[in-house]
């Protein structure tokens, strides 16, 4: 991991914390369907970032989210289990080693196929993590379950944009 | 000893997860008790100050309905005033100071942060414990019910809006004064439901509901919202019904806190018999 590597990955950091506060947090498409993007530092996080420093910066960003949302605890408990499935999820996605050329997880590096499956597992493990510690019961169960895919897609959407259009640079 | 040290090398990712997901867990059970977090009065003072920076940029497109709401309060006022009554006879409308006295006063405050698309939502204001405002306090906008004041920071005040899983209004039919509870299921933010509505109820779709002035929080007689479709069920107790709310939970700009007066009064009357 180059010293380069660390500075874009603080300059997403923030960026992407104030996108999420400033923006998307105002922004509710057909009454509750609101994107959680700020997800996506922990999916563009290097491949030998340390197992460490992955859950450190999955707290960390969910924190000063929760901060600006008032739901101290919320969405750190949700990035931390999506930064802890990670490795997981790459070691399952990945058919060899040749899969995991590049830097950081990209469209460009992986393939359309690799990077769907892994931000689409990572994306819905922490959008079900973060829906039923919101409301923190069951008995609203497959309202919370609609909402919960509604808001994947347009997050997983958002994604997905921003990783074409990287793409698109990179050629 | 050395085995421990290869243990906690080899399992380390597992016991920093587990570790900070129950950090994590500890706080968000922890912050439901907002006034008791006082990590919350400090994200408060924070979260505030950027909120109020958006929300001073963002007013900016609202000024035309803030007007329009202001100038509809402006006449609803006018029309209270004693000049706009006709008198007849001077007895009738004498007002002694004893007997009229003064019970709610209005606190009116910006909203700086609103949602309305999460299962529970909150709204921030701009005013806090300095102006007067504590918990409890009920929230309304004109003459319609918009929430409570559940925590409060010196600047700031943190409410929570009809549209929470836990927030429950106590209302009543304008027309006979039954008592409903008024709910929200989470769905669509203009829409709330109706519980308890007692079988030998008469509706029609448009009765209005108030509040009933029951709980202290809000007075009597601001309008919750008018029914928009109601059910019959023959085998329950209760019927339910679907109510309109008449604030726009979406484009709250200005707001009003209700400060009780009477409210210590009250307070020491009941727990004076509950301690019997």
């Amino acid at each position: 991991m180059t010293s380069r590597t660390v500075f874009y990955n603080i300059i997403r950091f923030f960026f992407l914390i104030s996108f999420q506060v400033l923006i998307l947090n105002h922004i509710y498409l057909g009454g509750f369907i609101n994107p959680y993007f700020y997800i996506y530092f922990i999916l563009l996080l290097p491949f030998d970032t340390p197992k460490w420093m992955l859950l450190i910066s999955a707290f960390v960003i969910g924190i000063c989210i929760d901060i600006f949302t008032n739901t101290i605890g919320l969405n750190a408990a949700a990035s931390l289990l999506m930064a802890f499935c990670r490795p997981f999820a790459i070691i399952v996605i990945s058919s060899g080693p040749e899969s995991l050329i590049g830097d950081t997880p990209s469209l460009r590096n992986q393939g359309i196929k690799w990077f769907l499956y892994y931000a689409t597992s990572l994306v819905l493990i922490h959008h079900f993590a973060l829906f039923y510690l919101e409301i923190f019961r069951l008995n609203e169960f497959f309202l919370t379950f609609t909402r919960l895919i509604l808001s994947s897609i347009f997050t997983m959407t958002l994604v997905m944009i921003s990783e074409y259009l990287l793409y698109i640079q990179g050629k | 000893m050395r085995n421990l040290f290869v243990f906690l090398r080899e399992r380390y990712f597992y016991l920093l997860f587990l570790i900070l997901e129950t950090i994590s867990l500890v706080l968000l059970v922890n912050n439901n008790d907002f006034q008791k977090s006082s990590l919350f009065v400090v994200s408060n003072n924070l979260s505030g100050s950027v909120n109020s920076i958006f929300s001073n940029i963002s007013e900016y497109f609202s000024l035309r309905k803030t007007n329009s709401v202001l100038i509809e309060e402006l006449a609803r006022l006018h029309s209270r005033i004693p000049e706009a009554f006709y008198v007849t006879d001077k007895n009738v409308f004498y007002k002694k100071d004893s007997i009229v006295h003064l019970e709610y006063k209005y606190i009116s405050a910006k909203v700086i942060s609103n949602s309305t698309n999460k299962r529970n939502n909150f709204l921030m204001i701009n005013k806090g414990s300095l102006h007067g405002i504590v918990n409890h306090m009920g929230v309304i906008i004109g003459n319609k019910v918009v929430g409570q004041v559940v925590g409060v920071s010196p600047h700031f005040s943190w409410i929570m809006s009809l549209l929470n899983k836990d927030s429950r209004v106590s209302g009543k039919f304008k027309k006979n004064e039954q008592l409903v509870n008024v709910e929200w299921n989470g769905v669509n933010y203009r829409i709330g439901q109706l519980k308890e509505i007692p079988k030998h109820i008469q509706m029609v779709k448009g009765d209005t509901i108030i509040s009933s002035g029951n709980s202290d929080i809000f007075p009597p007689g601001l309008m919750i919202g008018a029914i928009a479709d109601f059910t019959i069920t023959p085998d329950e107790n209760f019927n339910r019904g679907q109510i309109f709310f008449s604030t726009d939970f979406n484009s709250l700009g200005y707001i009003e806190v209700v400060v009780d007066l009477m409210r210590q009064e009250k307070e020491t009357l009941k727990s004076s018999f509950k301690t019997q």
